[in-house]
This record gives C-alpha cells, sequence and structure tokens, in this order.
C-alpha cells in the first residue's frame, strides 16, 4: 500500500468518521483506547520496585543513568528551538507546520538533576518521574494534575514537581510523531522523603490523574490507565 | 417334489462345508470367530438329527414326559420355562447405551482435543507452581476443549440414540398367542410361554408359534417361504414321510405360517433352538463390516490428525529451538492442533447424514444406521430376493389359452384392465368354471375396498383366481349362489385336481354342471373334446398338439398352469334329486370337455422394471438371489429387465444353435442363471470368475448359506454389497452386505433386525431412489469437509507466523473455536441440502478404494489454494486494524517479546503514541475480532463456490438452496453476536470491532469466487487435461 493510497483510505475514513460511533468508549475512529496511561522513571526492569542504599552509590547508579538519559531531550539546549506557549490553554493547531512546547526541565525543581545530580538518591530522597503515554488528539478537559499519594503516611511523604503536580494544557493535543516534530510530554516528579522518625523505609506510592473529567483512573483490568503505583525500598 | 426338496437339503449340507474351507484358507486371523461358526454348524447338524418325526405318539409322551391328551401339567410347564427359557429369539446383542456414550466421547478428533485440554491444564499448573498468579488463559482454552469434545459427543449420541429409537417403536410387534392344552383344559397363553412337551392347536392364519411335531391335522397347509423361499403353500400332516426332519410333512416350524386347515401337534423345540433360530444366530455370527463412510471418515481423520500432530510437533521443535520457553511451546502445539482439527466437522456430518436419512425415510427408505445412509450411494452390487420384493408377492393370472389362442391378462397391481377378447362363447364357460371350480372366499364385510386389497381366505393360487374373476363378472359370491354347490372334491396332491357340480342357474336347464380344474396334463387326460369358440369338437391329436405347445410356452415363462374342463352331466342320468357322493365319485370323470389353460405368475411391481433400468444407467448389476424355481426367476428377471430382452444365457445360446451346452462359447453369454446345484460344486475362483464375467446373473434354488457366499464372492470383486430379503433364510446374507435391506411389511423380525435399512413398501425402487440420496450426501458431504478443511489454514498461519516472525498473535485458539463451532456449523450443514450438479444416475458407482472422500485434490485445492487466498485475506484486515490503530505492518515483526510483556506500559508506535499493556492486550483482541471477521467474510465465499464442484455456480443458481442463505445469514448474525454481543466478556477474546473493518476481507471474498469460477471453467473445457485431473476433487 503507497502512502499516497494510504492517505485517500484515510480521508475516506474519515467521512466514516461523522456516522460511525463506537459503542465502546463513546468515541470516534481513531485509537480505541483513548486513555493516558502512566508510567515511571527510572524504567522498572521487571516489577515497579527501586532498591536502593544511599550509602552505596552504585545500588542506584543504573537509575540516575536512566534518569538522565531520560531527561536528555528537556535539556533547555535542547528545546531552544520550540516555542514558549501560553500556560492553561490548550494548543490546539491547524498545520501544515505544527510547534512543540517547550517544557522547562527546571520545572522539576529538586528532581531537575540540575541541582542535585544524584535525583535525591544519595540523601535517601528518591526522584521518580511520572509520564502521561502519548496519545494523538487526546484533549485533557479541567485542570489535570498528578497526584501521588504515599499507602502509609506514617512513612514517608511525597513531593511533586511542578507544585501540585500540575499538567499544563499547552503540550496538548498531541499530533503524532510525524507532524509533532520535537514534541515534549509534560513530566511530574515526585520525590518520597522517608520520615526521619520512622525505622521502616519501605514504602508503596501510587499516583493518579486527578482534575480531569476526561480522563480515568479507575480501571479493573488496567493497572496502568491514568495511575501507576510502584514501590520505593531504602536500605540502610 | 420331494426329490427336488432333497436337493435343497443337500446343498446347504455343502454350503456349510464350502464355508469351512474358505475360512480355513483365509487363515487364522479370526480363530474364535471360526471356532464359534464351526459349533453353529455343528448345532444345525444336531438338529437335523432330529428324529422326532419318525417316533410314534406314545413314544413322543414318554420323551417328553407329556401326554397327548391332558398336555402338560402347569406345574411341570413352569418348570421347563424356567429351565430353558421363555419361547422366543434372542434379541441380537445391543451395545450398552455407556459404551455407546463413550465411543463417541473418544471417536474422531475426540482424543486429539483430550489432549490438548489436559496439556492445557499440565500448563497451567506447572506455570502456577512457579507464579500463583499466572494467567488463567490456559484453563480456559483446557475446559473450553473438552467442553467441546464432550457436546459433540453428546450431539452425535444424541443423534445415534434418534434413529436407533425410531427402529425400535417400528421393530416392536405384537405379543403372538398360542392355543395350549394344560392340564386337560385348553387355554390361550403368549407363546411366550410355550414350553417343550406343550400340545398347541393351530388352525389357519395362525403363525407357528414353536417347532411342532404334528400329532393329528385337517387339510393344513403352511407358508415355509420366510425358511425356504418357496411361495406355494406346503401341506402338513401327522405322517412320517421322510427321514429328512425339514422335508418330512408331521413337523411344521417356528414363525412360519399355516394358511388353512388346522392340526395339533407337540412342540418339539422353543426360542433359540428352533431351526429358525439357528438361522438368526447364524446371522449374528456373521461379523459387522465398517461402513464405507466410516472408513471414508476415518481416513479423513487420519489425515487432518496426521497433519496436525505434525506440524504441531514440527512448530514444537522449532519453538524450542527458537529458545521459547517450554511451557509456551506446548500451548503452541496444542493451538495448532486445535487450528488444524475441525472440531464441528463430525457433527456435521452426522446431522447431514440424518437430514438424508429423513429424506430417505420419506421416500419409504428407513435406515437404522446412520453411516447406512451413504452405502447405498456407493453400492455396486444389488443382491435382490424375488418375491416380495420384485414381485408383488401374490399369484396373479398372466395368461389365458383357449379357442387356440394365448390371451394375455393384466398383472399391474390394480389389475382392473383386462382387456383381452371376451366375447368367445369358450370364455363364457371357461369364466364360469374359474368363479365356480374354486373354494377362497373374500372377507365378509370388505365390499368397500378395492378387489385387489381385499382379504381372502384360501390359497395363493385360489385367491388369484377369486380375484380374477371377480375383476371380470362381478360378484363372484352371488353367482356361487345361483349355481348352488351340491358336492366337491378338493384338490389333493394324489389327484392334482379340484372339482365341484353345480345346479345351473338357469332354471329352464335341469342338468348339473361338473366343473373341473387342475394340472394340465392331468385334465386332459380327462378329457375327450374341447371346446372352440364356444362350440365342443372333438379333441384329435392336432389339438392335443397345440394344448402341448401352448402348455410348454407357459410353462416356460414360469408360470403356474391350471387346465379347466366342464362336463354338464346329463339330466336323465342325474336327476334334481340325485345323490352324489364325494368319496365313492358316483359321477363321471372322464370324456369331459376341455374348456383352456390359465397361467398364473407371482407377478413383478410395475416400478420394477424402470428401478432396474435405473440402476443399469446408474453402473450398479442387480443380480437375483431366490428360492425359487430357475424358470420362474429367469422369467421374473427377463420381465423386471434383471436379465434384458436381447441378452441369452449359455442354455439359450445351445438351444438356438442346436448344440450341446459345453460347445457354447462361454462369452457369448451375457446372462447366466445359476442354480443352487450348480453352485454348490463351485470353487469361489469360480464363482469369482462367475461374478466377473457375466453382468446378468440369476441364482435360483439358494440356501440361506448360498446367499451368504454369493454376497461374499461380490465383496471380494471389491464391490459395494446391498442385499434386499425379508425371510429369515435371508438374514446372514443381510448382515454379511455392505448393506441389507429388509422389507418392512413381509420381513421377518430376523431380517429388519439383520438389516441396516428397512424398505418400508417392500419396493425394489425404493433402493434406487435410496442410491440417489446416497450418492448426494457423498457428494454434498465433499463439499462439506472441502469447505470446512479450507479455513484450517487460515486459522494455522497465525500461530505458525506467531511463532516464527514474531507478530503479534493473530487470532486466539478459543476465537477459531467460534469459527469451527460457530459461525461455520450451519453453512456447512447447509450444503447437504445442495442439489445435484447433473445426473447422478448416470455415473459408475464410487471405487470404494479408489474415489476417496477427502482425496489429495481436495486437501490441496482447499488447503493451498482458497485456503491460503483465505489466509492472505485475513492477515489484510488484521493488519488494517493494527495500521490504523498505530503500528504499521513492518513494525509488527518481531515485535511479540515487547508486546507480550507485562512490565512494558509505554510501547511506542509508529505514531509515537504509547500503549500499556492493557491496552495491546485490548488491540490484541480487536485484532483476533478482526481476523475472525476477515474468515469469516471470505467463508460466505467459500460457502457459495462449493456450491458445485464443477457447474458454474450461476448454472447451478444462487437461490435455489435456500438453506445456503440461511447458513449466510447465520455467519453474518454470530459473528456480529459474538463482537458486539460477547465483547464485554474477557474470557472469550471478543471486542466491538468498528463497521469499517467488516468490509476489508470483502474484496478477497470476490477474489476466492473468481478464483473458482476460473478453476471450474477450465475444468469444463478441458475435461482430462492436467488442470482437470489436479484441480477437480
Amino acid at each position: 500500500m503507497t502512502k499516497k493510497e494510504k492517505k485517500s483510505f484515510n480521508q475516506s475514513l474519515a467521512e466514516w468518521k461523522r456516522f460511525i460511533y463506537n459503542p465502546t468508549s463513546g468515541e470516534f475512529l481513531g485509537r480505541t483506547a483513548k486513555s493516558w496511561g502512566l508510567m515511571v522513571f527510572p524504567k522498572p526492569l521487571s516489577a515497579l520496585e527501586y532498591t536502593f542504599s544511599a550509602s552505596d552509590p552504585s545500588s542506584y547508579r543504573g537509575y540516575i543513568e536512566d534518569l538522565r538519559k531520560f531527561l536528555k531531550p528537556y535539556t533547555l539546549e535542547e528545546q531552544k528551538n520550540l516555542t514558549v506557549c501560553p500556560d492553561g490553554i490548550l494548543s490546539e493547531q491547524k498545520g501544515p507546520v505544527y510547534v512543540a512546547c517547550q517544557f522547562p526541565i527546571f520545572l522539576l525543581q529538586a528532581c531537575s538533576g540540575m541541582s542535585d545530580p544524584d535525583f535525591g538518591y544519595s540523601q535517601g530522597s528518591p526522584c521518580v518521574l511520572v509520564k502521561m503515554n502519548r496519545i494523538i488528539g487526546l484533549k485533557p478537559e479541567g485542570t489535570p494534575r498528578i497526584e501521588c499519594i504515599p499507602k502509609d503516611e506514617n512513612v514517608a511523604s511525597i513531593s511533586t514537581y511542578p507544585n501540585n503536580g500540575i499538567i499544563d494544557l499547552k503540550y496538548f493535543p498531541y499530533y503524532g510523531k510525524k507532524l509533532h516534530v520535537g514534541y515534549l510530554q509534560p513530566l511530574v516528579a515526585a520525590q518520597v522523603i522517608f520520615s526521619a522518625n520512622s525505622t521502616k523505609k519501605e514504602v508503596t506510592v501510587e499516583c493518579k490523574i486527578d482534575g480531569s473529567p476526561n480522563l480515568k483512573n479507575q480501571d479493573d483490568r488496567d493497572k496502568f490507565l491514568g495511575r501507576v503505583a510502584f514501590k520505593i525500598i531504602a536500605r540502610a | 417334489m420331494r426329490q427336488r426338496k432333497l436337493e435343497i437339503y443337500s446343498v446347504e449340507h455343502h454350503a456349510a462345508t464350502d464355508i469351512k474351507k474358505k475360512e480355513g484358507r483365509d487363515g487364522k486371523k479370526d480363530n474364535d470367530l471360526e471356532l464359534k461358526r464351526n459349533q453353529q454348524k455343528e448345532e444345525l447338524k444336531k438338529e437335523l438329527d432330529l428324529d422326532d418325526h419318525k417316533l410314534s405318539n406314545k413314544e413322543l409322551e414318554t420323551k417328553y414326559g407329556t401326554d397327548i391328551i391332558r398336555g402338560l401339567s402347569s406345574t411341570r410347564a413352569a418348570e421347563l420355562l424356567a429351565q430353558n427359557g421363555p419361547n422366543a429369539l434372542t434379541p441380537p446383542k445391543q451395545t450398552p447405551e455407556i459404551i455407546k456414550f463413550l465411543k463417541q466421547m473418544v471417536g474422531g478428533f475426540s482424543i486429539l482435543l483430550w489432549v490438548g485440554a489436559v496439556l492445557c491444564w499440565i500448563a497451567f499448573g506447572i506455570q502456577y507452581v512457579s507464579n500463583p498468579s499466572a494467567s488463567l488463559d490456559s484453563v480456559y482454552l483446557g475446559t473450553v476443549l473438552a467442553v467441546v469434545v464432550i457436546l459433540t459427543g453428546i450431539f452425535a449420541y444424541y443423534q445415534e440414540a434418534k434413529s436407533t429409537n425410531i427402529m425400535a417403536s417400528f421393530c416392536k410387534m405384537i405379543p403372538q398367542q398360542a392355543v395350549v392344552i394344560r392340564d386337560s383344559e385348553k387355554k390361550v397363553i403368549p407363546a411366550e410361554q410355550l414350553v417343550v412337551g406343550d400340545i398347541v392347536e393351530i388352525k389357519g392364519g395362525d403363525q407357528i408359534p414353536a417347532d411342532i411335531r404334528l400329532l393329528s391335522a385337517q387339510g393344513c397347509k403352511v407358508d415355509n417361504s420366510s425358511l425356504t423361499g418357496e411361495s406355494e403353500p406346503q401341506s402338513r400332516s401327522s405322517e412320517f414321510t421322510h427321514e429328512n426332519p425339514l422335508e418330512t410333512k408331521n413337523i411344521t416350524f417356528y414363525s412360519t405360517t399355516c394358511l388353512e386347515g388346522t392340526a395339533t401337534g407337540m412342540v418339539i423345540n422353543t426360542g433359540d433352538r428352533t431351526i429358525i433360530g439357528r438361522i438368526a444366530s447364524l446371522a449374528s455370527g456373521v461379523g459387522n463390516e465398517k461402513t464405507p463412510i466410516a472408513i471414508e471418515i476415518e481416513h479423513f481423520v487420519h489425515i487432518v490428525a496426521g497433519v496436525a500432530v505434525s506440524v504441531g510437533i514440527l512448530f514444537f521443535i522449532i519453538a524450542v529451538c527458537m529458545k521459547y520457553h517450554v511451557l509456551d511451546a506446548i500451548i503452541f502445539l496444542i493451538a495448532i492442533i486445535v487450528a488444524n482439527v475441525p472440531e464441528g466437522l463430525l457433527a456435521t456430518v452426522t446431522v447431514a447424514l440424518s437430514l438424508t436419512a429423513k429424506r430417505m425415510a420419506k421416500k419409504n427408505c428407513l435406515v437404522k444406521n446412520l453411516e447406512a445412509v451413504e452405502t447405498l450411494g456407493s453400492t455396486s452390487i444389488i443382491c435382490s430376493d424375488k418375491t416380495g420384493t420384485l414381485t408383488q408377492n401374490r399369484m396373479t393370472v398372466a395368461h389365458l389359452w383357449f379357442d387356440n389362442q394365448i390371451f394375455v391378462a393384466d398383472t399391474s397391481e390394480d389389475n382392473l384392465n383386462q382387456g383381452f377378447d371376451q366375447s368367445s362363447g369358450t370364455w363364457t364357460s371357461l369364466s364360469k368354471i374359474i368363479a365356480l371350480c374354486n373354494r377362497a372366499e373374500f372377507k365378509p364385510g370388505e365390499e368397500s375396498v378395492p378387489i385387489m386389497k381385499r382379504v381372502v381366505v384360501g390359497d395363493a393360487s385360489e385367491t388369484a383366481l377369486l380375484k380374477f374373476s371377480e375383476v371380470i363378472l362381478g360378484d363372484v359370491m352371488e353367482i356361487r349362489k345361483r349355481n348352488h354347490k351340491v358336492v366337491e372334491i378338493p384338490f389333493n396332491s394324489t389327484n392334482k385336481f379340484q372339482l365341484s357340480i353345480h345346479q345351473t342357474e338357469d332354471p329352464n336347464d335341469k342338468r348339473f354342471l361338473l366343473v373341473m380344474k387342475g394340472a394340465p396334463e392331468r385334465i386332459l387326460e380327462k378329457c375327450s373334446t374341447i371346446m372352440i369358440n364356444g362350440k365342443e369338437q372333438p379333441l384329435d391329436k392336432s389339438m392335443a398338439q397345440a394344448f402341448h405347445t401352448a402348455y410348454m410356452e407357459l410353462g416356460g415363462l414360469g408360470e403356474r398352469v391350471l387346465g379347466f374342463c366342464h362336463f354338464y352331466l346329463p339330466a336323465d342320468e342325474f336327476p334334481e334329486t340325485y345323490s352324489f357322493d364325494s368319496e365313492s365319485m358316483n359321477f363321471p370323470t372322464s370324456n369331459l370337455c376341455f374348456v383352456g389353460l390359465l397361467s398364473m405368475i407371482d407377478p413383478p411391481r410395475s416400478t420394477v422394471p424402470d428401478a432396474v433400468t435405473k440402476c443399469r444407467s446408474a453402473g450398479i448389476k442387480v443380480i437375483m438371489v431366490t428360492g425359487d424355481h430357475p424358470i420362474t426367476a429367469k422369467a421374473i428377471a427377463k420381465s423386471v429387465g434383471i436379465i434384458s430382452a436381447n441378452s441369452e444365457t449359455v442354455e439359450d445360446i445351445a438351444k438356438r444353435c442346436n448344440i450341446a451346452v459345453e460347445q457354447v462359447n462361454k462369452r457369448d453369454a451375457k446372462a447366466a442363471v445359476v442354480t443352487g446345484m450348480e453352485l454348490k460344486d463351485m470353487s469361489p475362483e469360480q464363482l469369482d470368475e462367475l461374478l466377473a464375467n457375466y453382468p446378468e446373473i440369476v441364482f435360483a434354488r439358494t440356501s440361506p448359506q448360498q446367499k451368504l457366499i454369493i454376497v461374499e464372492g461380490c465383496q471380494r470383486q471389491d464391490a459395494v454389497v446391498a442385499v434386499t430379503g425379508d425371510g429369515v433364510n435371508d438374514s446372514p446374507a443381510l448382515k454379511k452386505a455392505d448393506i441389507g435391506g429388509a422389507m418392512g411389511i413381509t420381513g421377518s423380525d430376523a431380517a429388519k433386525n439383520a438389516a441396516d435399512m428397512i424398505l418400508l413398501d417392500d419396493n425394489f425402487s425404493s433402493i434406487v431412489t435410496g442410491v440417489e440420496e446416497g450418492r448426494l450426501i457423498f457428494d454434498n458431504l465433499k463439499k462439506t469437509i472441502a469447505y470446512t478443511l479450507t479455513k484450517n489454514i487460515a486459522e494455522l498461519c497465525p500461530f505458525l507466523i506467531y511463532i516464527i516472525l514474531g507478530l503479534p498473535l493473530p487470532i486466539g485458539t478459543i476465537t477459531l473455536l467460534f469459527i469451527d463451532l460457530g459461525t461455520d456449523i450451519i453453512p456447512s450443514i447447509a450444503l447437504a441440502y445442495e442439489k445435484a450438479e447433473s445426473d447422478i444416475m448416470n455415473r459408475k458407482p464410487r471405487h470404494k478404494k479408489k474415489d476417496r472422500l477427502v482425496n489429495q485434490q481436495l486437501a490441496v485445492y482447499s488447503y493451498l489454494h482458497i485456503g491460503l487466498m483465505q489466509a492472505l485475506g485475513a492477515f489484510l484486515v488484521y493488519f488494517t486494524v493494527y495500521a490504523q490503530q498505530g503500528f504499521r505492518p513492518t513494525s509488527l515483526f518481531h515485535l511479540r517479546i515487547a508486546w507480550d510483556s507485562d512490565h512494558l506500559n509505554d510501547l511506542e508506535d509508529n505514531y509515537g503514541q504509547e500503549w500499556t499493556s492493557y491496552q495491546r492486550q485490548y488491540l490484541e483482541w480487536t485484532g483476533y475480532t478482526a481476523f475472525f471477521v476477515g474468515i469469516m467474510v471470505q467463508q460466505i465465499a467459500d460457502l457459495i463456490i462449493r456450491k458445485t464442484r464443477k457447474n458454474s455456480i450461476f448454472k447451478q443458481g444462487l437461490f435455489r438452496n435456500k438453506v445456503i442463505w440461511v447458513g449466510i445469514a447465520s455467519q453474518i448474525i454470530v459473528a456480529l453476536l459474538l463482537s458486539y454481543g460477547l465483547g464485554s466478556i474477557t474470557a472469550l477474546n471478543f471486542t466491538m470491532l468498528k463497521a469499517q473493518y467488516w468490509f476489508v476481507a470483502v474484496p478477497h471474498a470476490i477474489l476466492i469466487w473468481v478464483y473458482d469460477e476460473m478453476r471450474k471453467l477450465f475444468i469444463r473445457l478441458y475435461p482430462g487435461s492436467w488442470w482437470d485431473k489436479n484441480m477437480y476433487y
């Protein structure tokens, strides 16, 4: 199938759009599962568990490298060609050229890797980045934000950056890899701060999307739909 | 007469040894059976050693501890009953229901699926031990497989049971009663309770309740046809007339009928120990051969199972070599097996067969065993009994000879068209003799019934004459009243004539009329004059010669000839008051006036000649096997076309050329009439040669054992043999035949038990309709199987490609079960309703070893042509769905590991979107649904192209078979239900597919249709070409 044909095929499909109703999600043509999935970084190998020891750099070196690699496109240098977009409104575009908005890395504050190259691991307060899966055309409503809650508040507290875990609407919608060159998806960092008086240094954190009526964060089958849960174990 | 019977008897003896010889040659593979049969032979001989007929009444009383006058005491009878069991034939052993059920559970593909299910559970068990949260998928699959096997098993069992039940109800008989003397009292008891030594009374119309030694008899005649095949009544008396118990007049046999007269006798054998019981048990000793369709299905199951297991194991090895986990490899193995096995097919075949069985039952062919439905279609030789099957089983007047001329009477079933010239005065006299010199009477109260259907009390010939005259003259009973009978001498075998004297109906004529009928030569002896054109003339030499010519001619037609004469007694010698005495015969019985001859035959049924012609054109050889005389047999064979008009036997040629039989070149003769006597001297090789060289064969005077030998001879020629018969004597042959057909009306229970099929109307032509249906179902099963096998490739490819190229799995195992057992079921049954493509009765019967149900062409075309096209089409839908969702085809290759990883929740697609594990899973199910729909849409095209194998669909007519459309509708509805109705049930792996995906495979479906039309076109254009040989299935 050549590209041209595909295009016309897509066009004819676009006609379908108007009257083909998808009864599952109440949505029209396109990707069926039009919901955010959440994913965390550093990327865990198997189960979502981060085990490290603040006193042993080798125990978290892998995590730091992973974070650095992941944040590389977010450095100011990489972003200098991107647009500065106005906050709080969707960046809907008509093309043919689509611009991508800057996501200044300093928004991640303590977890930006700028002030603390160890992302808090050496202090025993590790950063974990929460990322929303890219989905073409998704337009969040309301004021979406990521809220991270520890299972046991006595053991640890969570700081989220940007403040309140806000996700600005200007990063949406996404127009796809080909058109939307240089697109950076917004990130939220969660820093786990263990209570000084707690002897137990082990906590499960659940992060989920909140504040947006059209983004689900509860699905019986998909444990990553609008939420993610991970476990931090800080050894002595 | 006696001499002839002796011959039959000796024939049986030799036949028994023949079988033994043959078995000895066949080797020892079946020693038990041989032993059993030999035992039966021994018992048969023992029966022949019976000496009860030689004993005097006193000796009998001592032997059986009974009293001829007082009978047995009730207590003694009860003892004997307890000791010997009831007087009934043991029904053939029934397979216990549970065994039948279990057989269905393990037959066919079931074993393979059981293995699959168990492997699934084992795989889950191992997974569970290492990881308690393992996915339940393989448990679901195992359970679904088990449910599939159990459901199809129950279904097949139910189908079998249903057809068996029809039979059971059919075979139920009204319990028979017997009049017995016990404790000096006459009692009516159920015949089952008779014991040896009982004194029983028999009268005309009764069935003989056991083997009975007669003690006294008055004008007793029995019909032994179910034992010997002779339709002539045999007289019975208390005299010991022959050494051989089968020949002597003082023994009557169980299950034969007493036609007239009364008799008293002593029961000497009951139940299975009666002679009939022994023959019946001989039948149960004959092994049940597998039906041709069973062999074909087995062959097919072997092919498919072989392919499934070998592909499965091959890919298991490949998977293991590719470093897949062994458990995964096992799951692949199961999936490949499930994809290859057409789970619904055997159930479909059962339904198709039972549909045909129903259709045949409507046409008076009741099939007991479903598989036998097709056997009839592959039949290449029919061995037909004569009496009752080919003929009407009633004597009918066929010819008359008077005024030196032969007249033909109408012998058709209704007999109303008696068009011969009835103006002659001779006919007036002859008709009077026929009406008056006759003791048969209509059963009163049946005046409204057509003459031919009325019940008559009297023997076969007298019945024929009575009905004949009733048709021509009107109310015969009234004529007899007007011509009052003053005296009569009934027929007996010494006199060979019957005589009566009547007052005439003319009040002015005071003379008595003497009328007489009997064996023609005896009647002629008694005559000095002959009536020609109503005038008496002296019986000179030339007239006598004319008589002999006519007699020989009619006799040569196999007809029973009777002579008729009369004489008006002079009024002066025999005044009105004259007292006639039948004992002293005080009246003249010579110098009478000869009036005419009349001949009778049991005429062929009117539909038979046509049916025989149809068999001929269908390449089926019809052989007549009868117990009757060769002349009669040959005459009937000629009149129905079993021996065609222009073919001659060796004897005919010899007669025509006036040379000795030995001088005739045997190759010149097309037809052969072989008697039991000649057959007994033949070696199996000679019999084979006979069967192979003569297209038209009649076997006459054959014994039950010889019927068996003939059937075996035919089977040695690789023929599929159908046998029809009604008597107990036929039952061994019925059982041995590939398909035995018993007569529904006249058939004995033993015959019905041994048969696979019952001709409800006793009509040979019902077989022909059966053959047609049988052939049609074979063709249609081919279509069904081709249809069903096609999608196997489309089902199999996903797994192979998944293993080798690492695509996300295109279709799940459970999903494809929904094709096999959901969308495809009704369409494949619908093909059973397809009409024949061309006249299937104009081609040769299929060769059971060469024309297979599933041949290489069918497999190759279904798997590699249409099957591959279908697989491509289904993959097209699959790739379309993935591409639309964001995964281009090229990116899918080797994506499997990432795709299947539960921990990867941001897999990026070609558009830069990211997918959680569950979202991918859901997309995968959408892919299953899309692939499923792709196959379904193309199966619609497949269904349409399978309507014909050679003709264009447009010639066959798209809309003639409405059921096909029901099938197509069912496919679509089931698919819609699965996708939109059950799309939310996780275990079933269906999702709600968007409307446009349903149409992606449509162009492919059209391509399939066009491709197949091309195939058919080239087959029609170039018959015999390479294309024809390889593309026609």
